[in-house]
């Protein structure tokens, strides 16, 4: 196993046994949005110095607010990424089962062959994912036929019709176009489709945003049964809070590109450190608290030209000197958890720094 | 299947109603003219020598009753739909008495077989080409292509027709200046005459085709471009599904459907090309008799040809409309 630039990401997160490898380990990993505008060149953070470790069995949340490179790190970790988004530095690496592969280093990986397999993915947008000229049968021959060992094409069909029977849905999909299903049957579908090879690891971005909140209930039961039922890894990524707090076993809040605090999902709840992480949860409604929820003032900073120090630092109500030039490092917070902020951990503060911990919020 | 069906006989409905209604235009448009073929005829006739009242009379009334001029304008219209029905357009008067219908029937095949095959060359090569080229964005060659076909394509279509045949039947002629055939050749079916039919036909069918080719190549380039765009393209190819088969029964399969109405439309234009085709490589086909009809003043020819132009323009429409259901499932059929 590799080791981390940053400390206290040790193995030992949520699975105490140091034997078992994390299916996905990614380490420093930077991806800008290079655009060459006539000569012009800007980067957009969207992906900065991100280390994450995802063990098998576990379902990991990237919480975060529109526009806070969710997208763009799951693309990244799904090697799905298009210029100008760019990976100028870090590590992906993913260890499945017989077969490991470090998707940005060395020789191009071939991912066609792990894709469907292993790594499988619920895309954001899900409605429209499915060819919309041809049946649902289709779909599911040209992703998962060549993963499962069928002898015959009706073999097959059994291995799919006995996959959607175990996730309580009709074999007479296969028949239909999808325009013919409704929004959440597309989606119950679409992770079907995702899950028929049994794959390692799946990354499912936003699946349940566009649904309503019944469907979505019913959605994201599936997609548990369905992970505990395999066994597999989840990275489920949503800008919803509480999707997040029924679903997820480790959570990592996301702002402006970097990754501002993690731990299980009920020790942050219960005890967020980071001023952001607070924010989010003080947010979310509670039954029989009538008190306003407060908005957290301003925008997220431009990821083209972000603040330098902490780059929360502008709307934070806990801003101190030390914060507008130095970014607070990704360190150990107690078990399993890790934060990156002055106020929370002062001993991270560099020496030397006149007037460290005077607060400059207005 | 109860749908398709219902779709079917409304298709077929507002078909007779279009050819109805075109060729009553054509109809009448040709009957305000204030030429008569009739008195043309006489004329022309009278002029061979003296001719006595009353054969004149005779010759008039004859020629009335041939030419269905007979009655006013609505007991003709109806005299006219009597014989369209029974594919009689009448005689020619500048091939006279050929009837039209023998004349069309003859240029026809030269026309279908030329313009019809030529379209549809430049379709299939456009669209494969432009396919290409939208989904391998980088790929040299194909953008090479891209910048030949929109060189090629802004470049008027008898300037290009006139090129080729300077270029491959005067200055380096390697290829016939005109005609359909070998001038001594009989019309049979034979290896000769079908090489010969051939060979003629090279060159008509190049100028078709590379005119036509940039249209279909653009267009299905930019409508991939966009397509690659679409989730379910992204998704696919997120899925590791096979890149050959991800373009095309995803990217091209999608991009068929509009391109598919444009394929109907200029099979049935056809007629609007063969006009100049035929007449800068003296091909024998519609638009070369079509051309000399209107010299010639011979209105019962050029409303022939405009009915079958009306006919095959709506019958294209027709049977694309038909195909639609089937190739796009998202169109209601009912």
């Amino acid at each position: 196993m590799t080791t981390l630039t940053q400390p206290g990401a040790g193995a030992a997160m949520a699975t105490p046994d140091a034997s078992v490898r994390p299916v996905l380990s990614v380490e420093d990993l930077r991806a800008y949005y290079v655009l060459d505008l006539f000569g012009v060149k800007r980067e957009v953070r969207a992906v900065d110095d991100i280390s994450i470790r995802i063990m098998p069995n576990e379902i990991y949340g990237i919480a975060g607010e529109s526009s806070s490179g969710k997208t763009s790190l799951i693309k990244t970790i799904a090697g799905a990424i298009q210029p100008p988004l760019t990976v100028v530095g870090g590590k992906v690496h993913f260890d499945f089962r017989g077969k490991s592969i470090d998707l940005y280093s060395g020789a191009p990986a071939d991912l066609d062959a792990i894709r469907w397999r292993h790594l499988s993915y619920i895309m954001q947008g899900s409605m429209n994912v499915l060819n919309p000229v041809r049946r649902v049968r289709q779909a599911f021959i040209d992703f998962a036929a060549r993963h499962i060992a069928a002898p015959s094409r009706r073999a097959f069909e059994e291995v799919v019709v006995a996959h959607l029977d175990r996730l309580h849905l009709s074999p007479h999909v296969l028949d239909a176009y999808p325009h013919e299903l409704s929004g959440g049957m597309r989606q119950r579908v679409t992770i079907a489709l995702a899950t028929v090879c049994k794959p390692e690891f799946i990354i499912a971005d936003e699946p349940t945003t566009a649904l309503d909140v019944v469907v979505q209930k019913r959605v994201l039961a599936m997609i548990r049964e369905v992970q505990r039922e395999i066994g597999s890894s989840l990275l489920f990524v949503t800008h919803d809070m509480s999707v997040h707090a029924n679903l997820c076993d480790r959570l990592g809040i996301m702002y402006a590109g970097r990754l501002v605090e993690e731990g299980a999902t009920s020790d942050l709840f219960a005890s967020p450190k980071h001023p952001y992480t607070q924010h989010l949860i003080s947010s979310l409604p509670r039954i029989g608290d009538r008190t306003p929820r407060e908005g957290l003032k301003g925008t997220p900073p431009n990821l083209a030209d972000p603040p330098p120090g902490c780059r929360f630092h502008p709307r934070c109500p806990m801003a101190m000197e030390v914060c507008r030039t130095v970014v607070p490092p990704f360190v150990t917070a107690g078990k399993g958890r890790r934060v990156a902020c002055f106020a929370a951990e002062p001993e991270t503060i560099p020496d030397g720094i006149a007037n460290a911990t005077r607060s400059i919020a207005a | 299947m109860h749908g398709y069906g219902q779709y079917i006989l409304k298709r077929l409905g507002q078909f007779v109603l279009v050819v109805f209604v075109g060729i009553s235009i054509t109809f009448f448009v040709t009957h305000l003219t204030p030429i008569d073929p009739v008195e043309t005829t006489i004329s022309a006739a009278a002029a061979f020598g003296s001719t006595s009242p009353e054969a004149i009379a005779m010759l008039r009334e004859t020629l009335r009753e041939l030419y269905g001029t007979e009655g006013n304008v609505i007991q003709q219209y109806v005299t006219f739909w009597g014989r369209i029905l029974q594919g009689d357009f009448g005689p020619s008067l500048s091939a006279f008495p050929t009837p039209v219908s023998e004349l069309i029937a003859r240029a026809l095949p030269w026309t279908i077989g030329l313009l019809v095959t030529a379209t549809i060359i430049a379709w299939v090569l456009g669209n494969i080409l432009g396919g290409l080229a939208g989904y391998y964005r980088s790929n040299v060659l194909l953008k090479m292509s891209g910048v030949l076909a929109m060189g090629l394509h802004p470049i008027p279509y008898y300037i290009v027709a006139f090129v080729l045949l300077i270029l491959f039947a005067y200055v380096w002629p390697i290829f016939p200046l005109s005609g359909g055939y070998r001038m001594n050749l009989a019309p049979r079916w034979d290896a000769t005459f079908i090489l010969s039919v051939l060979y003629h036909s090279i060159l008509p069918a190049l100028s078709l085709i590379l005119v036509g080719l940039g249209s279909w190549f653009m267009g299905m380039r930019a409508l991939v471009s966009n397509i690659v765009t679409e989730d379910y393209v992204q998704y696919a190819e997120l899925g590791g599904v096979n890149r050959r088969r991800i373009l095309s029964r995803y990217v091209m399969r999608n991009a068929l459907v509009p391109q598919m109405t444009g394929l109907a439309m200029s099979l049935g234009a056809i007629f609007n090309g063969a006009i100049i085709t035929e007449e800068v490589f003296g091909y024998p086909g519609i638009g070369s008799l079509l051309v000399d009809a209107v010299h010639a003043g011979d209105y019962s020819l050029v409303l022939g040809i405009t009915t079958i132009s009306i006919v095959s323009v709506a019958a294209a429409v027709l049977i694309i409309d038909l195909a639609y259901p089937l190739l796009d499932p998202r169109v209601k059929v009912a």
